[in-house]
């Protein structure tokens, strides 16, 4: 199963103060919704405990995440790799980033593949649940933000 | 000595009360996970959340330091006991146990994790740490036709193609299509489902250490079989593993294999010296164990422009998942799809067909059908109405015009049977009397006129049941006869043993009243035991509509051979030659002598306590019987619906189902069988479908995406019959229980397309599922 994903935010800040932001794993991970536990492995690479309950699926779900900043194209680029009890959850996900006076817009994409039970229940409820994940994660990018600044 | 012989209360044709259900009402019966014995692990299995791919990497150190976990099994581990593959039931094809090297399948097992608890067996699975190298799935067939992606790396023939099996007159068959006046042409799918017998599988191991046998408490519909395979496997003699199939919730098919879970447990138990149990999940019995059906079936029919068939052609592509895993008889590698001609008198057909490996689950069991008979069915009754709509026939005028004759029996089909009786024209026609065909029409006609889809559709479906002759019909060359084993006690009671196994079906009643019918004596006081492989006779087990035919047979000729046996005794308490003494009205008298008579009581009891002279002790026989031909039970069914238009559902307002199986043992209980395949009919129609994604996901993991009808989706079910006994079968059975299932799919398609064609739609593939239906209707509006 194949979900596909997109939505754009527009934040306050400005182009270094975003790029920087989404660039370090400790912030990301930390706008993610529902994690239990997160290790920085380098400065591209995290490792996040995730909480997951979607319909019968109940449980952690590890998940292994990479990014991928490419400056010249103004684009960060992220694979999310992972899963639990039986089931695989891998998300490839891009974000262009444009200024525009004091304000940086991300439009982000994503492509979500799963296997497992979790693939399942994708039809019902995961399709719900994957883009409560993103677009809370994308909000509580915009939130930090906009608190720092 | 009597002077007179009542007649026993019960026989055959009498709808007498099921002997086992007081002991199922009360909660007596006794399941497999009823079952626990001293000392008994657990086990759980891993399964691969991929359809395609390497296994890099086991890593078993977190199961492992689960509380209460004993061991973690791999495919490796069971390599090193010679254990890694095991034959498939079809012979021609190996199938892993745990997965060695790649996942050839979504929840393929993996591992399997033995701990003290069940619970902690599952926790245990959850931690074994498989790492991945996710490869390309082939999911459709006519992809994997293509040999892109190889399936199947292990085989020495690097293609997904399994086999190419066709029979018939292919010439004769293309030159009468293309001199046909009408000529059809259409791609009918019967879609993958599942037997998803309410009870799933399981198994007990027990190997005893201080015996040296293993004893296999097994969900088993054929435990003798099921004996050899473990024997020809693990190289265990087979007087040293008995096989005990308890009571059993169901099978229709699905506990005919040979499961990971039974080799996993049995190795364990072999190693651990201790009872290991197995019971699979609901998910686990939908997305590894057995699945039925999934043929593409392009069905071509030739006919005259007056409505005369003139020749079938059938090409068929089989998806048979991972492994070829159909337990089909050696030299039939599709089954007996040749039944395909149906009941029409074709004058000449052929088909083919061709399997193919895929990345999804093995299978291709006989779910409530004998092998294949349902798709053939299917494909026919279906082609059926689609020739009769192009024709502007009524489908009750076109099968009558082309039904085999009564007087053309025994008869010779173009595709290599010999039909041993019926009387199609009387059964249909007692069908449209019956439900009132002429006034369904003029209602369908008016409600046409008022805009409202009303349809009526017509299934005269012929089986071929009851395998079989031992000349054509083997499972990995053992021969498809069955067995029954009678002993009379000195009172007049009896023990029935047999080799099938009931899931269901009544066995323990029908068995009784063939006995007693033959025999003189009282079913209740008849015990009929099956399925313990220490004490019922050699037999291949229940499943494809055998039972009734072979080894209710098997159970005929052995109280005839009691029965002879009697009448030495008889001959000797009358003091009358033996050939004087006859069988009449359930005694033995001297012929012209009725009013003084020995019963099969006396005769029992002397055969104990008095033998005749010269005469062996004791009245006991065993027959193993081989049947000279296979049995044709046929129906004709009608199905009456209406269909909303705005949201595609069907209502089922009336089906009627008039079978014939030949000679009825208990009416009770074949209605019964009638009531449970009509409404696994009806959901196979309209709601069940194991459906992969392009991923390779199963996604009909539960009972909540694969459905199974409750009393309140089911139609209320009429039923009838005729009566055609078979003239080789001892008694005149056929076989009844798969009937429904094989016949009713096509009426309720028929049925719903019939509704529709006003809208120009002709066919849809099932199930006809709400939306289906409901996007059929829109898009032929626009």
């Amino acid at each position: 199963m194949n979900l596909n994903y997109s939505g754009q935010e527009t934040i306050a800040a400005s182009h270094d103060k975003v790029w920087s932001f989404i660039n370090d794993p400790a912030s990301i991970a930390s706008c993610m919704p529902d994690v239990l536990e997160s290790t920085v492995i380098d400065p591209h690479t995290f490792d996040a405990t995730v909480q997951v309950a979607v319909g019968p699926v109940r449980g952690k779900f590890k998940f292994h995440v990479k990014l991928d900043p490419q400056p010249g194209e103004k684009r960060l680029n992220m694979t999310i790799g992972g899963g639990g009890f039986g089931s695989v959850v891998d998300l490839t996900a891009g974000a262009d980033i444009s200024t525009e006076g004091d304000t940086t817009t991300l439009d982000w994409t994503g492509v979500a593949s799963m296997r497992g039970p979790v693939a399942t229940v994708g039809g019902r409820v995961l399709d719900a649940q994957a883009k409560r994940v993103i677009t809370t994660t994308f909000a509580n990018v915009k939130a930090k933000l906009t608190e720092a600044a | 000595m009597s002077t007179t012989a009542e007649p026993e209360p019960y026989s055959i044709g009498v709808a007498m009360k099921r002997k086992e259900d007081p002991r199922f009402i009360r909660g007596r019966g006794n399941y497999l996970d009823d079952h626990s014995l001293p000392g008994m692990l657990h086990l759980a299995l891993v399964h691969s959340p991929y359809p395609h791919a390497r296994i890099v990497k086991i890593d078993k150190t977190a199961a492992l330091a689960v509380p209460g976990v004993v061991a973690v099994l791999t495919g490796e581990d069971l390599a090193a006991h010679n254990l890694a593959w095991i034959p498939t039931f079809h012979g021609y094809d190996k199938q892993m146990v745990l997965c060695v090297g790649k996942a050839l399948y979504q929840y393929q097992e993996v591992a399997g994790v033995i701990a003290t608890s069940r619970d902690a067996a599952h926790d245990g699975a959850e931690l074994v740490d498989v790492q991945y190298e996710p490869l390309q799935p082939v999911i459709d067939p006519f992809v994997s036709l293509t040999d892109k992606t190889l399936v199947r790396e292990d085989r020495e023939a690097k293609t997904n193609h399994i086999y190419h099996w066709e029979v018939g007159k292919r010439d004769e068959t293309d030159a009468a299509l293309a001199k046909a006046d009408v000529h059809i042409n259409e791609r009918i799918v019967f879609q993958r489902c599942h037997p998803a017998p309410l009870e799933p599988c399981g198994v007990i191991a027990d190997m005893n250490p201080g015996t040296g046998r293993l004893t296999l408490i097994l969900t088993s519909q054929a435990p003798h079989a099921h004996r050899t395979v473990v024997s020809l496997v693990t190289g265990i003699p087979e007087d040293k593993i008995r096989i005990i199939s308890p009571d059993l919730g169901g099978g229709f098919g699905n506990k005919v294999p040979v499961y990971a879970g039974y080799v996993v447990a049995a190795a364990a138990s072999v190693v651990l010296g201790v009872p290991v149990k197995w019971v699979e999940t609901r998910t686990e019995n939908l997305t590894c164990t057995g699945f039925a059906r999934d043929y593409h079936m392009d069905v071509e029919i030739g006919a005259t422009s007056d409505g005369k068939v003139t020749a079938l052609k059938v090409k068929t592509v089989a998806d048979h998942g991972a492994f070829d895993a159909a337990a089909d008889p050696t030299k039939y590698p599709a089954g007996l799809f040749g039944i395909v001609t149906g009941s029409y008198d074709f004058p000449t057909a052929f088909t083919e067909l061709d399997a193919y490996f895929t990345n999804k689950a093995p299978g291709g069991v006989a779910y409530r059908c004998s092998f294949r008979v349902t798709e053939a069915s299917y494909a026919i009754e279906r082609a059926m109405d689609i020739l009769a709509s192009r024709l502007k026939l009524d489908p009750s005028e076109l099968r009558l015009k082309n039904f085999v004759r009564k007087d053309q029996f025994p008869y010779p089909s173009p595709l290599g049977f010999v039909y041993d009786s019926g009387d199609y024209h009387t059964t249909l026609k007692k069908a449209l009397n019956k439900i009132g065909y002429a006034e369904l029409r003029k209602e369908q006609a008016e409600k046409r006129a008022r805009g409202e889809l009303m349809g009526i559709g017509i299934s005269t479906f012929t089986e071929a049941v009851g395998a079989g002759p031992s000349k054509h019909f083997d499972i990995m060359g053992i021969k498809m006869f069955d067995s029954a084993e009678i002993r009379v006690h000195p009172t007049g009671s009896a023990i029935l043993r047999a080799g099938t196994k009931s899931q269901g079906q009544g066995h323990e009643t029908t068995w009784a009243q063939i006995a007693a019918e033959e025999l003189g004596l009282d079913p209740q006081n008849i015990l009929v035991e099956e399925g313990d492989t220490d004490t019922a006779p050699y037999g291949l087990g229940t499943y494809a509509s055998r039972s009734t035919p072979v080894a209710g047979a098997a159970i005929a000729m052995a109280a005839r051979r009691i029965r002879e046996k009697a009448r030495i005794i008889a001959a000797h308490l009358l003091e009358a030659p033996v050939d004087d003494v006859e069988w009449s009205k359930h005694a033995f008298n001297v012929v012209g002598i009725p009013d003084k008579s020995i019963t099969m009581q006396q005769a029992a009891f002397a055969a104990y306590t008095n033998p005749a002279p010269d005469s062996e002790p004791g009245l006991e026989a065993t027959f193993y019987y081989d049947p000279p031909n296979l049995t044709f039970p046929y129906g004709a069914y009608v199905a009456v619906v209406d269909v909303d238009q705005e949201t595609g559902f069907v209502k089922v307002r009336r089906f009627l189902a008039i079978d014939d199986c030949g000679t009825v043992i208990n009416p009770m209980i074949v209605e019964g069988q009638i009531h449970g395949g009509l409404t696994e009919g009806f959901a196979i129609a309209f709601m069940q479908e194991i459906v992969y994604d392009e991923n390779g996901n199963n996604l009909n993991t539960n009972f909540t995406d694969y459905l199974v009808p409750t009393s309140l989706e089911s139609p209320s079910w009429e039923t009838d019959s005729t009566c055609t006994p078979s003239p080789h079968h001892p008694i005149g059975a056929k076989g009844v229980g798969e009937s429904p299932n094989v016949g009713s799919p096509a009426a309720f398609v028929n049925a719903v397309m019939d509704a529709l064609s006003p809208l120009g739609i002709e066919h849809i593939d099932m199930p006809l599922t709400r939306e289906k239906v409901w996007t059929a209707i829109q898009a032929a509006r626009k």
